[in-house]
């Protein structure tokens, strides 16, 4: 059964590094003799456009699946949720967890409020950062908890199914496994390892972004647009600009990400624990501040393209958020009363 | 010579000697004729915690100008770019920290000093005024350590 089976993909990383080569080499061929996974390799996954084979091939796996990538979970994550390869967000056990710093009354941070993906199928994605370790075994021993993991969370669906009464949907997913799975499009190795161009372009942790629109405002490539449903959307990923992150830190609430930026709270470090992420000082000791510095790399980027800088005039918000509270007035009054009617 | 003074964040008390001048971005200046040692001081390092790597962009004898880039820093728990406290000519850097930066954690204000610089120390702050500075921000850095950074006016 197809869909029994863990998927397990490698992500190569760009170039031609030799230690990273072998970390990838040690871990695919330990995990070939594991029973029960499929395992396969493909060219570095953000690199990756919609007509590459590598692509075709991730698109077409069903069922659970482990990515093994050079770059921090989150953004191996929402990047494959931007390429139409969506799941339930796997926690993995070997990526450092966030640590507690008893002394900082900090107290605990707020859960997202993010508008999260949509049409998530029933499985989920288990991202691993290949930069977290260098010894083959940690990824191998974390893929086999995986796979038992979902083994188990599968078994227990079924039982839950058998037992109480199932609804037809569920009856119906059910059913549908016990079909003979569909046979496999055949991709070729040399094409799905094709190395790609380089690309360069923001992805978008969900779980973070409130649509607030703000990033669609300051770009002024045309990157960002809407979907049908409203939401923000990466529409032109190529007009992005190589290097520059400035739409990353216009952001409030650190959901843009660019795998590939040197600094870790840009790259997709996990966010929202101050020790988790390392926090940028570069303010404090003396730099711009995060807007002034995504207008001078706005403006660098408009003046490549032959047009004009427009420093901090276009597309920076203007903030409220330290506003102190104003004394109500009647039609304050008049909205909270409507909320207290709650229709 | 003015007391030595402490500031508290949160829990943590930043001691602040009362014989060296502060530069706004946390360093601490020991000024003798024309030149001024500079370090980080104890609040710096509070915020920063363990020193893994620092670097350096500039080279002896370059002449910097006031917040230009001079270096890097990654932390345990932070990564900065670096800036001049002051306009000057870097006379020296301190070799030790570049075979192990953890000096900086070790003894801060002492054997942890960063680099000499020659220079005009007139617009540095004495601890009183560094102390009243840290005081107006505390409550805009904790923010900015819980990581709101983009949402500061």
């Amino acid at each position: 059964m197809s869909r029994q089976r863990l998927t397990v993909v490698l992500s190569q990383s760009q170039g031609k590094n030799p230690t990273r080569r072998a970390l990838e080499e040690s871990i695919v061929a330990a995990l070939i003799m594991e029973p029960g996974l499929d395992v396969s390799i493909v060219p570095y996954l953000y690199d990756l456009d919609k007509e590459h084979t590598g692509r075709l091939f991730l698109e077409s796996i069903q069922g659970d699946m482990v990515v093994l990538a050079w770059m921090f979970p989150r953004a191996a994550f929402w990047l494959l949720d931007r390429d139409g390869i969506k799941g339930h967000y796997g926690e993995n056990k070997i990526t450092a967890p966030p640590e507690v710093d008893e002394d900082e009354d900090g107290g605990e941070p707020e859960p997202p409020k993010g508008i999260g993906a949509v049409d998530v199928p029933d499985r989920h994605i288990y991202c691993l950062d290949l930069r977290d370790h260098n010894n083959y075994e940690t990824y191998v021993e974390e893929v086999r908890r995986i796979a038992a993991e979902c083994r188990e969370r599968r078994e227990t669906q079924l039982k839950s199914w058998v037992q109480g009464n199932p609804t037809v949907v569920q009856l119906g997913r059910y059913l549908r496994e016990e079909e003979p799975a569909k046979p496999q499009p055949a991709f070729p190795s040399e094409q799905l390892l094709k190395q790609p161009d380089r690309r360069w372009y923001p992805v978008i942790d969900y779980s973070r972004c409130t649509n607030c629109m703000e990033c669609l405002d300051f770009c002024l490539f045309g990157v960002y647009g809407v979907d049908k449903l409203d939401r923000l959307l990466v529409e032109n990923q190529d007009n992005c600009k190589r290097g520059c992150p400035a739409c990353s830190r216009v952001c409030p609430e650190h959901a843009i990400m660019f795998p590939d930026y040197k600094t870790p709270a840009i790259a997709g470090a996990p966010v929202g624990n101050i020790s988790g992420l390392k926090i940028d000082l570069s303010k404090l000791f003396g730099g711009g501040d995060a807007l002034a510095i995504a207008a001078q790399e706005r403006d660098r980027e408009l003046v490549a393209d032959g047009r004009g800088a427009v420093g901090m005039l276009v597309g920076i918000p203007k903030r409220q958020v330290d506003k102190p509270p104003e004394p109500k007035d009647d039609l304050d009054k008049l909205m909270d009363a409507l909320d207290d009617l709650e229709i | 010579m003015a007391d030595d003074r402490t500031f508290l964040m949160g829990k943590f008390p930043a001691v602040l000697p009362g014989g060296l001048r502060y530069a706004r971005n946390h360093m601490w200046c020991r000024l003798e004729g024309g030149r001024g040692r500079f370090g980080f001081t104890s609040y710096a390092i509070r915020l920063m915690q363990d020193v893994y790597f620092l670097d350096w962009q500039v080279n002896t004898g370059d002449r910097i100008d006031l917040l230009q880039q001079i270096g890097h820093i990654e932390t345990s728990k932070a990564v900065s770019d670096l800036f001049a406290p002051l306009a000057g000519t870097i006379v020296a850097f301190n070799a030790e920290l570049l075979k192990d930066p953890s000096g900086i954690n070790v003894d801060g204000y002492g054997t942890g000093w960063l680099f000499d610089l020659e220079c005009a120390g007139e617009t540095l702050w004495s601890v009183e005024e560094y102390e009243q500075f840290l005081a107006d921000n505390w409550e805009k850095t904790q923010r900015l350590i819980k990581g709101k950074i983009n949402t500061e006016e």
